[in-house]
């Protein structure tokens, strides 16, 4: 394309290439670019590793706090057992009416399992378990009520809350009772934590996004003689930008893999003390690790961060430097 | 080729580095412009390179007023013009081929055709041998010559030069004119910039002298013997 002389075939339409073989040259360009900045990462080693490991340790930070909460809800998960409501049957119920109620609680949308204990069963596993065996043979008749535990469908607290003041309205029943403070305590703090994961994590990439804009504009004032002399021989600004475009999106890469090593490295060096705790509580937790889509996510976000520091910095700074002189 | 139309141009704080300037360089035709430093001559090639826009008064290429052009456009204007800089601005960390292909590489070009090219520029200016050799290991003539090469890569229509022999002994810049003629003579319109009075007496071209911003001389200068 000339625009002084209509006449000229300027650049490479100066020869008569298929616009596919052009459009090849296109990406051969872009490659050449991008595997172009990679050698000036190599050629400043020292400065380059710098960068890359501050965008590492800052996104590692984020990324095991992540861990913990996902590790914390997988726990919480398995406690959804203790959203289970008893009911206690009155005294005067026969067994008929007892049930009559089990069936249709049986039937209730609401309701995801339903369990009946009764008097004697319960005070079978009471002697059992209680230790107190022989003294409670002496007792004349069974104090223990009838039970029926309800295992909600909605094990949110307030859903639970709700299915229990309906079913105390049962007559037979004489009251419900669900210990969902704590479960409540638990839900609370896992939701401060998952926001103070994301203010923590917001915070870094800010960081992260002016530590790479920096970097980059630094580059550019290293190179402003040679961004000169593009300019001058004709280069576009996008054709100059380019290469500092990939150098951020090099970062990126790079960075969020020492993420991801040093992730994956100081989860393996927990397991081992987080097992002896689990073994001490009697439980088979294993730590969770990243996902692939996880890590995948954690390397898409590092190249973007990379890409969106650099071209902050780039679109300023380029455009800015202009030849002085021929 | 190039017009220059009543153009005038003052710094801020009433400097007035050019005035009323008009002349024509016609296709083919090779010129000098001479003139004390501070005359202005800087100021003109920056107004034709787009570096400088005029105060007032056109600057046409090819019929094509530079008024016109838009920032987005100015690399491509480039393109068209080859610029031989005094101190030849090569980028020192990249070989001569590297600096020598800049151009092809900025318009597209890869592979065979930018390696035929790069060698037929270099080829002409007389450095083949030095394809490989990073800049800082020429002599001062040579890296010159490498400046040439680049300008005239891409063959563009337009040569400019500023003072391209300024830190030259006499011997290497009759050589680097004789470079320059021998694009004239294949149609390329030059127009240089020195001050080198006997250099241009002897060439025997026309010659464009500038006086404080202003054209006192158009035409043959006449020969004067060197003191």
């Amino acid at each position: 394309m000339s625009i002084l002389f209509s006449g000229r075939a300027a650049g490479a339409s100066s020869k008569q290439i298929h616009p596919l073989q052009r459009w090849l040259m296109f990406w051969v360009q872009h490659l050449r670019q991008c595997i172009g900045s990679l050698g000036e990462l190599w050629r400043t080693p020292l400065a380059s590793l710098m960068t890359i490991a501050v965008l590492g340790v800052s996104l590692t930070l984020p990324t095991t706090l992540h861990l913990l909460v996902k590790n914390v809800q997988s726990i919480s998960g398995s406690f959804t057992q203790a959203a289970e409501i008893s009911f206690f049957i009155k005294d005067d119920a026969s067994d008929t009416q007892i049930s009559t109620l089990v069936t249709m609680l049986s039937a209730d949308p609401d309701i995801e399992q339903v369990r009946f204990i009764s008097k004697s069963d319960a005070m079978a596993e009471f002697q059992q378990v209680s230790g107190f065996g022989q003294a409670l043979q002496l007792l004349d008749d069974n104090p223990l009520p009838n039970v029926i535990l309800v295992l909600p469908r909605h094990t949110q607290p307030q859903a639970a809350e709700q299915l229990r003041r309906r079913i105390e309205q049962e007559r037979i029943v004489d009251f419900g009772k669900l210990d969902i403070a704590w479960l409540e305590r638990l839900d609370a703090i896992l939701l401060l934590m998952r926001q103070a994961v994301l203010a923590i994590a917001l915070l870094l990439l800010t960081a992260v996004l002016l530590i790479i804009g920096n970097t980059i504009r630094l580059s550019i004032i290293n190179k402003k003689e040679e961004i000169e002399v593009m300019k001058l021989v004709g280069a576009t600004d996008a054709f100059i930008q380019r290469p500092f475009l990939y150098t951020g999106v090099w970062f990126g890469v790079f960075g969020g893999l020492l993420a991801f090593l040093v992730v994956e490295l100081m989860v393996w060096w927990l397991e081992g003390a987080i097992g002896q705790i689990t073994d001490l509580y009697q439980s088979h937790f294993t730590l969770m690790t990243m996902s692939f889509s996880e890590f995948l996510a954690l390397l898409l976000l590092s190249v973007l961060l990379g890409l969106a520091g650099s071209y902050i910095s780039v679109s300023r700074h380029i455009h800015a430097i202009e030849p002085s002189g021929p | 080729m190039l017009t220059f139309d009543q153009v005038s141009k003052s710094y801020p704080g009433g400097f007035i580095a050019l005035d009323r300037i008009s002349f024509e360089l016609a296709k083919g035709e090779m010129a000098f412009l001479t003139g004390h430093s501070g005359a202005g001559k800087s100021t003109l090639l920056k107004l034709i390179s787009l570096i400088e826009r005029p105060t007032s008064g056109r600057v046409l290429i090819n019929n094509v007023d530079l008024k016109r052009i838009r920032r987005s456009q100015v690399p491509f204007i480039r393109r068209d013009i080859g610029i031989i800089f005094q101190n030849h601005r090569l980028l020192m960390e990249h070989t001569v081929f590297d600096n020598v292909a800049l151009p092809l590489v900025i318009e597209g070009f890869t592979g065979k055709e930018m390696v035929k090219r790069v060698h037929a520029a270099l080829d002409k200016v007389g450095l083949l041998d030095k394809v490989r050799c990073l800049p800082e290991t020429l002599s001062g003539g040579e890296q010159q010559r490498v400046g040439i090469a680049r300008a005239v890569v891409n063959k563009p229509p337009l040569l400019l030069a500023d003072e391209p022999t300024g830190n030259l002994d006499p011997e290497l810049s009759k050589d680097i004119m004789r470079v320059f003629e021998a694009f004239n003579q294949v149609g390329v319109s030059v127009l240089i910039a020195t001050h080198d009075h006997s250099l241009v007496a002897r060439m025997r071209y026309r010659t464009l002298t500038l006086k404080q911003g202003k054209m006192i001389n158009d035409g043959l200068l006449q020969y004067e013997e060197p003191l």
